[in-house]
């Protein structure tokens, strides 16, 4: 009896190892699933218009503000207005804020479109960024009647605290700053990467072509106490992605830039339907052409906008159509793509909807902009 | 002027390929030559490493061209010298233009790719309310701030002009040609920010309708020719209020309102002209005074509701009449203006069901995988409780044409329809592409004894962005069915009429966007056997021919 049950005791023992083993191998195949960000998101919650009271339209980037300075508090969204009141491209002229606690919306900025520093003027796009410091750095892709055919280079336009202009960059090595800026803000000192997708770009009348001429600059800056951001030294990184005039969307062009492991820059190649990864992203002293394709494809329709994941993966928004693509960087696998604009009007839904996205301060979810209602949303 | 540019091209090339800018030269060379490669020299100031062009390439000053391409040259010049020898107007401009380049790079030996872009140098210029005409979605644009004041009190309005000229080749009842014009005014205010209420929407629509009505002067078709072609005059059109429940996912609509914009519509038939492609024959012959459709429109409450992403369920309750009391037998005559608003006079009610595949919905996952092409299928019935009149017999079971009739119609309670809509695209190149191929059909049938048409059918294709660069152009081509009730034509045979049948309208058309806020349409359309085989009422002694119908149509929003 005794020997039947040591026996049985054995036997229950194998078995208990044996689903120890099946449990840990569930555990690891568990692990091996991917795990991604989107699918946490539970609610796309309008938040508000975007639209401040001049009327300008279309909203572009977003930027959640790190410090409070000036008329800004800390995680405010800040947001660009690429057109005017009569929806002219490249002629929108304001900055908003949006505050979450008090769940209104201000102007920060409103600037003139003929501001004479600026060759071309006025017209904000998708770059910009708030530094600790309390300056705002924004990218101004201009033109005179809402399309190509009179753009200007642009310039990057500094901001202070109040929306006052305190300097504005220009030059050789910017045309059209475009896409969203990557940033490493160390207070004192900050390196900047912008996209400048206006370098040989024409009218968009006809069928204009396809220029391989967009550059990925980095700017490393200098910030003394009280003073504006300076520019210490300017680098193209990166180069050689496609830009169009576009009749629709007035140019086409890489437009999103994040910054991940091991200091590589990735880049949302529009046209080529793509990711980039950039190497040595902020020590290289030379281009690196077009970079290494991380992913390309797949569920990418025209990648615009791009920002981090805290666990390091990147989000990227379509341009052609209403989804927001999740990407490995590690494995260049695209995760998950969520339809956060499923507006039916356009074709395929939520066609061009899309722009800026933004992590929410608390890292638990993104903001994002749907431009043909000019809203600002929150998904969480 | 092409020529000209050609020209000014030769001889720019020519000068350019002089310094050796141009030409079939090293690969890195021509790298060198791009803008990118340009930055990355800038860079090179700006403490950046920049590209050199490789030794060797022959881009630099001195290369020397391949024979082949030397000879070429040497005939572009020659042409470009002997044409300017015939056309000094030419030459003169050709080298008022070229002029300066050549000159910068006679004068020196800079590279014109490391000259600044022309738009370093690009002055913004202060925007005017004409600024932009051509590129903007509304022709007034902002009107001097007015708009975007609206705006900010939750105010939004919009006008509209669609005016057409209408001529028959050949056929009809007799050759004619028509301008034609509808005027709308709508006002819409979004509580939300008119006064915080959330979820709710005013809206007020007026119609001026301008010109004359040429399908029933000239044409004598039952499928008319054109959707905007009404008893001219000044009418309200829709009155409204809709409130949203439940995040968007059921909403509800009271006031006057016309079914047309939200009942039977195809997505795709809306890019043609002819009515039939709009609001059908068969709600617009059988609904009493042709149902609350443009240009009339009906006191009701509709309600929507999206249980699933891919379903939604759209029902209605409106008065049955929307031409009220009066005995006026043209009922856009009986409501003139649009205000009778009546409320008494019967009910009508109508449901639809759509269901919408591949198409996505907010908040879905993916992981991959290709979604199919877009689809919408709609199923709907409407149901009219007045009394409808047979369009045979009299009370006493005789015909109406029989001598000992009595003259009144034998009575039937209530009156229906059954109706199917599909809009499914069936071809595009690529996700990203702008140009689909589409195809629609709408069929709906009616009782034959009480109704003067008893089924009615349209479908057609449509090609968006049918050439390059002309994304925003559609192509069509469709074609509608109508066949008369069989009481209606066992009248016509007991009157010694020739019995109607059916008619049928083919309709070719292109839309031509201008600006975002203009389009051009031109379109063909040909009937065979107009009326369904009526006889021609200005010579009786004939049917009325088959039709070839021209016209142009276009549509500004101000």
């Amino acid at each position: 009896m005794t020997r039947l049950h040591l026996s049985s005791l054995g036997l229950s023992c194998k078995a208990l190892s044996l689903a120890m083993l099946l449990a840990l191998g569930s555990v690891a195949q568990a692990a091996d699933e991917p795990q991604g960000f989107l699918p946490t998101i539970k609610k796309h919650t309008v938040l508000t218009s975007t639209v401040p009271d001049n009327g300008d339209q279309n909203p572009y980037a977003i930027v959640v503000a790190p410090v409070s300075a000036g008329k800004i508090q800390k995680d405010d969204v800040l947001i660009t207005n690429f057109n005017n009141a009569a929806n002219l491209q490249g002629v929108g002229t304001t900055i908003v804020n949006y505050n979450p606690t008090t769940k209104k919306l201000s102007l920060f900025a409103q600037l003139p479109h003929e501001l004479a520093t600026c060759p071309g003027g006025v017209g904000f796009g998708t770059a910009m960024t708030m530094l600790k410091s309390g300056w705002v750095i924004v990218g101004s892709t201009p033109s005179n009647d809402g399309t190509t055919d009179t753009k200007g280079a642009g310039c990057l336009i500094v901001l202070d605290s109040q929306g006052k202009v305190a300097d504005v960059w220009s030059g050789p090595n910017i045309n059209d700053p475009w896409g969203n800026m990557a940033v490493i803000d160390n207070g004192s000192t900050a390196t900047l990467f912008v996209s400048n997708a206006g370098f040989g770009v024409g009218s968009a009348k006809g069928a204009p072509p396809v220029v391989n001429q967009s550059t990925v600059l980095r700017l490393e800056l200098t910030i003394a106490d009280g003073k504006p951001p300076v520019i210490a030294n300017q680098t193209v990184v990166a180069g050689g992605f496609g830009e169009q005039a576009d009749k629709g969307v007035f140019l086409i062009g890489p437009t999103g830039l994040a910054l991940g492991k091991e200091d590589k820059l990735y880049v949302s190649d529009a046209l080529g339907n793509r990711i980039s990864e950039i190497w040595d992203a902020t020590t290289r002293t030379s281009s690196a052409g077009v970079g290494r394709t991380l992913t390309h494809d797949g569920m990418l329709l025209r990648p615009l906008a791009m920002t981090m994941t805290p666990a390091g993966h990147l989000l990227v928004t379509n341009g052609q159509n209403g989804k927001v693509v999740e990407i490995d960087p590690a494995t260049g696998k695209q995760l998950f793509a969520r339809w956060i604009d499923a507006n039916r009007a356009q074709t395929p839904p939520g066609n061009g909807d899309l722009f800026g996205i933004a992590m929410n301060s608390a890292g638990d979810g993104f903001y994002y902009v749907e431009d043909d209602v000019n809203m600002l949303v929150l998904a969480k | 002027m092409e020529i000209i540019l050609i020209l000014k091209n030769v001889v720019l090339q020519f000068g350019r390929t002089t310094n050796g800018q141009i030409g079939e030269v090293c690969t890195p060379c021509a790298a060198w030559q791009t803008g990118r490669e340009k930055v990355a020299r800038f860079s090179k100031t700006a403490g950046g490493v920049g590209i050199g062009p490789a030794q060797g390439c022959i881009c630099g000053e001195g290369g020397s061209l391949p024979p082949l391409r030397a000879l070429k040259l040497a005939l572009a010049m020659a042409f470009a010298s002997t044409w300017m020898w015939a056309n000094p107007a030419v030459a003169a401009e050709a080298a008022t233009s070229a002029a300066p380049e050549v000159k910068q790079l006679a004068d020196s030996d800079v590279n014109p790719a490391d000259l600044p872009e022309a738009d370093q140098s690009i002055k913004a210029k202060p925007l005017d309310q004409w600024t932009g005409l051509w590129n903007r979605q509304t022709m007034l644009g902002d009107i001097g701030g007015l708009r975007s004041w609206l705006w900010r009190s939750g105010v939004t309005v919009g006008l509209t002009e669609t005016s057409e000229v209408f001529g028959n080749l050949s056929g009809g009842m007799e050759r004619s040609h028509a301008y034609n014009g509808l005027t709308t005014v709508t006002v819409g205010l979004d509580t939300q920010r008119a006064f915080g209420w959330q979820g709710g929407n005013f809206n007020a629509s007026v119609l001026h309708i301008h010109g004359q009505n040429l399908s029933s002067s000239s044409l004598g078709t039952i499928q008319t020719a054109s959707g905007i072609e009404a008893d001219p005059g000044a009418r309200l059109w829709e009155l409204w209020y809709q409130q949203k429940f439940l995040d968007d996912k059921l909403d509800v609509k009271i006031g006057q309102q016309s079914i047309d914009q939200e009942f039977m519509v195809s997505q795709y038939a809306g890019t043609f002209i002819n009515t039939m492609f709009g609001w059908p024959a068969v709600p617009s012959f059988d609904m009493p005074s042709g149902g609350p459709a443009y240009p009339l429109s009906g006191i009701g409450v509709r309600v929507r509701a999206r249980p699933t992403d891919s379903l939604t369920v759209l029902g209605g309750i409106f008065d049955g009449n929307p031409a009220g009391d009066s005995t006026n037998a043209d009922p856009q005559l009986a409501n003139a203006h649009g205000t009778t608003f009546s409320t008494h006079k019967g009910k009508l009610f109508i449901g639809e069901l759509q269901y919408a595949v591949n198409q996505p919905a907010a908040g879905e996952i993916e992981t991959g995988g290709k979604r199919g092409l877009p689809g919408n299928y709609k199923l709907g019935f409407w149901y009219n409780n007045l009394r409808f009149a047979d369009q045979r017999y009299d009370d006493g079971g005789l015909s109406l044409a029989d001598p000992a009739s009595s003259g009144n119609a034998a009575q039937h309670h209530g009156n229906y329809s059954v109706y199917a809509v599909a809009d499914q695209m069936i071809w595009r190149p690529s996700e990203d592409s702008s140009r689909t191929l589409n195809v629609f059909t709408r069929i709906m049938g009616a009782p034959g004894d009480r109704n003067v048409i008893s089924f009615s059918a349209n479908a057609g294709v449509t090609l968006t962005a049918p050439f390059e660069g002309r994304d925003s152009d559609t192509a069509g081509l469709g074609m509608g069915y109508a066949r008369v009730g069989s009481h209606a034509r066992e009248f016509d045979a007991d009157q010694g009429l020739p019995m109607r049948s059916g008619e049928t309208y083919l309709e070719a058309t292109y839309q031509y966007q201008v600006a975002p806020w203009w389009q051009l349409q031109a379109d063909v359309q040909y009937t065979l056997n107009p009326g369904a085989g009526i006889l021609n009422p200005k010579d009786t002694t004939q049917k009325i021919n088959n039709i070839w119908l021209v016209g142009l149509r276009t549509n500004i929003t101000f």
